[in-house]
């Protein structure tokens, strides 16, 4: 299983970037994006062990394993489900600035892209990029805090 | 552009966010929180003014989120009764948050009260502000979100019970609410209220049938009857509010449950009136086919089961909140049944007069037991329990709680000239135009009932000797200050009654004026392709 997980983290991952980047027109976004980079946290979390993030691969000290509220990582999570949601609050907000409605939206389109070619960057995606941490964020806080319980 | 549509929602959304990123600086957090508050009041008042009661309003404004364009994108619609129940939600809102300053004082409990406070606000304003009837759903879930955590928040045995039933109910009733949306896609192929009441007006034109509305709409009934806690839908009342902290209590039961009455009047009354059955139903004092004509006496049954069961539950409750908590039950049926008779109503005139009285009763609803929980509050905050067999004397040991406490009970009941008297008048008022024996005969049993428990609670905490515990009671000077100031409020609006008499009007006649709204909206047409008139 560790085997396994080695190499699917990394496709994981991949995909849940690429699915975010191209949620403005094709199914995908910053939800769908979110919940796929979680599902990489999770089978990490399964694989080794809830301490394993934390111990191992950012070398730190855990200060207790009684209570997952105490954790970095968990307050890590909290920070950046805050964000999140400060960035799509704020992101809806610009347009405002040019007069147009809360949300409204513009996009550019890139072109001569490595692999893609051509990709439509929305302004969308700075909303979008909120919604997937504020997914990440949530959904992992409320995995490791009820997976130490 | 008219931002000042989105402007509540917005303030009150970066305030949650503010709170939010502050959550480590407790002192940071609840100036921040407070000041969001008094700019969420004033958007509110703002956005009043302009829609309603300027003299020269501009009548119901549209705001299409995001630049889309009615029918297709997200259309928020400020109209009299929308500004009506919110310029309700921000006055009840700002009392009960500047008393959890002085309530929820414990560093770990602040941290998230704050935010979560806010975000319940952004979900009810969001809700009486949407003009689509998926992101009414979507904003139920938001509300509901905040006040699920606010269910558990003490996280004891009995807050996690109350929460479970809580959260269960409501995941059955966003299911059931889901279905019936989609069902109402299905058949009208719109989502944009405007729209739906437009094309439910012309089956024909559109090419729709009407039926299936009725069986869709007497869905989106149950799920908003047990949203406003309307018998038989109201057994996570009871505990639901006494796990809440009080001040929120005072928000559930004065803001969120009339988000419930909210809607159902809003999509009853604007926009499935527009259909005309074939057939109606032979009972007397209903008049008409219309999906209304068949949701009228549903509607009147549960509101009087409500009057009833409320009142006999809080005669017998044996907490301070618990006996609030089932007298809610009772004054949301005083809300429902004139607007019940309303529905039933065929004449214009008497369906306004009873949408208006069931407005100025939830007005009053919402004052009342606002004042009253907040005074449950500072009785646990200064007495340190609100079981009635321990509390007595509490009147001679804080004259002042005393007296906001009979202010808010005697608005309750009725007693002129407090706020009360009107609403209760307005709904007798209903009941006898309408020749509806039945309702005056429930209406009289549930004001007999409402005088019994107020005057029980009033005896066993207020009167007489005073307990062990009352002896050493003070009550915090912050949480005096806005109970005094609530009561005021309530003394205020029945003396200079006349305005909120006409800002109620306003708004119960854009709730029954579909072609306004339709014409506010103007939601382009999709089948011709072209623009609408």
């Amino acid at each position: 299983m560790r085997t396994t997980a080695r190499t699917v983290v990394t496709l994981i991952l991949l995909v849940a970037a690429s699915l975010f980047l191209q949620g403005h027109k094709q199914p995908g976004g910053g939800f769908i994006g979110g919940v796929l980079a979680t599902t990489a946290f999770a089978l990490v979390y399964v694989a080794y062990d809830l301490y394993f993030l934390e111990e191992r691969v950012l070398g730190r000290e855990l200060a207790s394993r009684d209570s997952a509220f105490g954790d970095r990582t968990v307050g890590a999570y909290l920070r950046l489900f805050t964000v999140g949601i400060a960035l799509a609050a704020v992101a809806g907000l610009a347009p405002l600035a040019f007069g147009l409605p809360y949300l409204s939206q513009t996009y550019v389109i890139l072109e001569g892209l490595p692999v893609y070619h051509e990709l439509e960057v929305a302004s969308a995606l700075a909303f979008d990029l909120g919604v997937f941490c504020v997914v990440v964020g949530a959904i992992l806080t409320v995995l490791s805090v009820v997976g130490a319980e | 552009m008219s931002t000042f549509v989105v402007a509540p929602i917005l303030t009150a959304l970066f305030t949650a966010v503010t709170a939010l990123l502050l959550h480590r600086r407790t002192r940071l957090q609840t100036a921040a929180s407070l000041a969001g508050t008094v700019a969420y009041a004033a958007a509110v008042g703002v956005l009043a003014w302009r829609v309603a009661l300027a003299p020269d309003p501009v009548g119901a404004t549209t705001y299409q989120v995001g630049g889309w364009p009615a029918p297709f994108g997200i259309t928020l619609v400020a109209d009299a009764l929308a500004a009506f129940m919110l310029v309700m939600v921000a006055t009840v809102g700002v009392a009960s948050l500047v008393f959890s300053t002085r309530y929820v004082e414990a560093p770990e409990e602040k941290r998230f009260y704050h935010p979560l406070f806010h975000f319940l606000l952004v979900g009810v304003s969001g809700a009486f502000l949407t003009g689509d009837v998926f992101n009414l759903f979507v904003w139920f879930e938001v509300m509901l979100m905040a006040s699920y955590v606010f269910v558990v928040f003490y996280g004891g045995p009995q807050h996690t019970r109350a929460a479970l039933r809580y959260v269960a109910l409501n995941l059955v009733g966003s299911a059931l609410m889901l279905l019936a949306v989609g069902g109402l896609y299905a058949t009208t192929g719109t989502l944009n209220m405007a729209d739906m009441s437009r094309r439910l007006a012309e089956p024909a034109a559109y090419g729709i049938s009407v039926e299936p509305v009725v069986g869709l709409s007497a869905l989106l009934l149950s799920v908003f009857a047990l949203k406003a806690g309307l018998v038989p839908f109201q057994f996570w009342v009871p505990s639901a509010y006494r796990a809440a902290p009080l001040p929120v209590t005072a928000m559930l039961a004065g803001a969120t449950k009339k988000v419930g009455i909210y809607a159902l009047v809003r999509l009853y009354f604007t926009v499935f009136a527009a259909a005309e059955l074939p057939v109606s139903l032979p009972l007397p004092g209903v008049d008409g086919g219309s999906p209304l004509a068949f949701f009228a006496p549903a509607l009147f049954l549960m509101a009087v089961a409500s009057v009833v069961v409320g009142g006999f539950g809080a005669v017998d409750a044996d907490s301070f909140e618990g006996v609030l908590a089932y007298s809610s039950i009772g004054q949301i049926g005083f809300i429902a049944i004139p607007v019940a008779i309303g529905a039933a109503a065929s004449s214009p005139a008497l369906r306004r007069l009873g949408v208006l009285a069931g407005l100025v009763y939830a007005l009053n609803h919402a004052l009342a037991k606002g004042t009253l929980f907040l005074t449950a509050a500072a009785t646990r905050s200064a007495v340190g329990t609100s079981r009635l067999e321990d509390l007595g004397g509490l009147a001679s040991r804080s004259p002042l709680l005393g007296s906001v406490f009979l202010v808010g009970a005697l608005a309750l009941v009725g007693i002129p000239p407090l706020s009360g008297f009107f609403g209760k008048f307005l709904a007798f008022d209903v009941a006898v135009r309408a020749e509806a024996a039945v309702a005056v005969a429930v209406l009289l049993l549930g004001t007999g009932l409402t005088i019994a428990y107020t005057t029980r609670a009033w005896n066993r905490a207020f009167w007489g000797q005073q307990s062990a515990a009352v002896g050493a009671a003070d009550v915090d000077p912050v949480q005096a200050a806005v109970l005094v100031g609530l009561a005021l409020t309530i003394v205020a609006v029945g003396v200079g009654f006349d305005p909120v008499y006409e800002f109620a009007e306003a708004a119960a006649r854009a709730a029954t004026d579909r072609g306004a709204y339709v014409d506010a909206v103007d939601p382009a047409d999709v089948e011709t392709g072209g623009e609408s008139a």
